[in-house]
């Protein structure tokens, strides 16, 4: 475009320069142009701008950029701030940390030896053979109870000693209490284990950071959901024993009835014979 | 050729005769050609442009550099500060690594509460023992047949007064439910070991951020295994309150057959 305005320029002032024949009328001309065109050129007009531009980038610069980036470093150092003094405080970490490892200390072993105390208290040879059995913590000895819970309470009464009900019933009270002190052995060794689970989990409480602490609060809690897994299993049993209780107590309770009839007719029958 | 040679002889002879209006023409099309490149290269614009260029560089530098550095300090401590004590890669392989000897422990527990008890010795009982501890919730309804079997069923309507006959059908009645509870809590306590020996293993392979998710998972469980525990020590107190009142039922109905006993004995004694 600037090409094309000196190119249309030129040629009109040549055509002026050579069509004019007063000299003087040209020289007025001439100066004209010059005053026109020579102080207006653009040069003049491009370094206005440039400056404007230059300027226009450095209140950019030293106003928005500089502000927008004091403001992000401001939060920034804020984020910072919280998390470290407010929300993961190193020295609240160590204290937790130390915490831990003085509950450890305090009562580990305490608790330790208070649930390791013997609480055998049978004074004869086979109910001693037998509390040591029910007691040991151990699930491969089954048929030693067997034969010691046999030896203390007796043995199924045989099939001409007593009547089948009573034999049968005897057996089942014999078997559920025998159940039950099984599964209060296994359950005497989960306990155990489960012990050093906690253990286990607590030690690793003591070293914890805030960002493995989650890992070790899960597994805790699937330990407890065994735990409470392994306490219904407990509790079934005693459902099973007690029923069984008031099952037999109530047996006793029909037979009355039915030994009451018979006595009434056995009465009834005396009388008419009088 | 002559025609293209002759306006050239003809203008320069015009020249010639017109050397002053050439000069002029001559300098003003010089001055006022367009010189862009050559012009700002030697003019004054062209050090206010480096000044210029100086001067945002240096802005560029202090303020956008300095504030960038600033913000990458910041940045840097809080990642240091993350690794080394929020989220410390060692202490997180360390808390995974102790999921492996609980998965141990878990999976012991889980064989221990398997292992048979079973210890009747009679069919009647043997069959009773099977259906309770069979930790199958389709078992249950086998358990009066069984029970019954061994207990014996209610008496007849005119083999007691209805007083006993009611005691006697709501003790068998809460001991079947009990003995049917034990086999459901049985069952869901397997099912929540088998629930919990999962979660762990997921814990293995979880992240911080992924294990209070896990947490959160369990200690749903957690409250489902308190529900049912509470459910089963809510039957189990069922049992013991209605053998309370039996107790109570059987001193009542002495108290009655007492004064029953009485009566007859006098009218007995006034006939003689």
């Amino acid at each position: 475009m600037q090409v094309l305005v000196y190119s249309l320029f030129s040629l009109a002032l040549t055509w002026l320069v050579i069509t004019v024949s007063n000299r003087r009328r040209l020289a007025v001309m001439l100066a004209v142009v010059m005053v026109l065109v020579l102080p207006g050129a653009q040069p003049a007009q491009a370094q206005g701008g440039i400056v404007g531009a230059i300027r226009g980038v450095l209140n950019v610069i030293n106003g928005i950029i500089q502000t927008a980036l004091n403001a992000i470093h401001t939060v920034r150092s804020a984020m910072t701030n919280l998390q470290q003094v407010v929300v993961w405080p190193q020295q609240l970490i160590n204290q937790a940390r130390a915490q831990a490892r003085q509950l450890i200390r305090q009562h580990r072993r305490l608790m330790s030896n208070i649930f390791s105390i013997k609480l055998n208290s049978a004074t004869l040879p086979a109910p001693q053979a037998l509390e040591t059995v029910i007691r040991d913590h151990k699930v491969g000895n089954f048929p030693a109870l067997t034969a010691r819970f046999t030896n203390n309470y007796g043995a199924t009464p045989v099939a001409t000693a007593a009547n089948a009900g009573d034999r049968a019933r005897s057996d089942m009270d014999d078997a559920l209490a025998l159940d039950n002190l099984k599964t209060l052995k296994a359950s005497d060794q989960v306990t155990d284990i489960e012990l050093q689970s906690a253990d286990a989990i607590e030690d690793s409480s003591s070293q914890a950071a805030p960002g493995s602490a989650p890992l070790l609060t899960a597994t805790a809690t699937t330990s407890a959901i065994q735990a409470q897994a392994v306490a219904q299993k407990l509790l079934a049993a005693e459902l099973r024993q007690e029923a069984a209780r008031i099952a037999h107590r109530n047996m006793h309770r029909k037979e009355n009835a039915t030994n009451t009839i018979q006595l009434r007719g056995v009465l009834v029958n005396l009388l008419q014979h009088q | 050729m002559k025609r293209l040679i002759a306006p050239f002889k003809t203008a320069r002879i015009w020249v010639a005769t017109h050397k002053l209006r050439t000069s002029f023409l001559a300098l003003i099309l010089v001055f006022t050609a367009p010189w862009p490149a050559k012009a700002q290269l030697v003019s004054p614009c062209c050090a206010l442009l480096v000044a210029g260029l100086s001067s945002i560089q240096s802005a560029l530098s202090k303020v956008v550099g300095g504030g960038l550095n600033q913000i990458l300090d910041v940045d840097r401590a809080m990642q240091q500060f993350e690794q080394t004590v929020v989220w410390p890669q060692s202490l997180i392989n360390q808390a995974r690594g102790l999921v492996g000897p609980l998965q141990g422990n878990f999976n012991q527990i889980q064989s221990l509460m398997k292992i048979p008890v079973n210890s009747a010795t009679l069919p009647v009982s043997q069959q009773l023992e099977q259906v309770l501890l069979s930790r199958d919730p389709s078992q249950i309804a086998q358990t009066t047949a069984a029970y019954t079997a061994l207990y014996g069923p209610t008496p007849q309507a005119t083999a007691a007064s209805p007083q006993v006959l009611n005691m006697v059908d709501m003790t068998d009645a809460t001991a079947q439910a009990a003995m049917k509870r034990a086999i459901e809590i049985d069952a869901l306590a397997d099912l929540e070991l088998q629930a919990a020996n999962q979660l762990n293993q997921s814990i293995q392979a979880a992240a911080p951020g992924s294990a209070p998710i896990i947490e959160a998972q369990a200690d749903a469980w957690l409250i489902r295994a308190n529900a049912y525990t509470q459910s089963a020590t809510a039957d189990l107190m069922r049992l013991r309150s209605v053998d309370l009142a039996n107790a109570s039922a059987d001193i009542k109905m002495g108290a009655i057959n007492t004064t029953n006993l009485r009566q007859a004995l006098a009218n007995l004694l006034q006939h003689q």
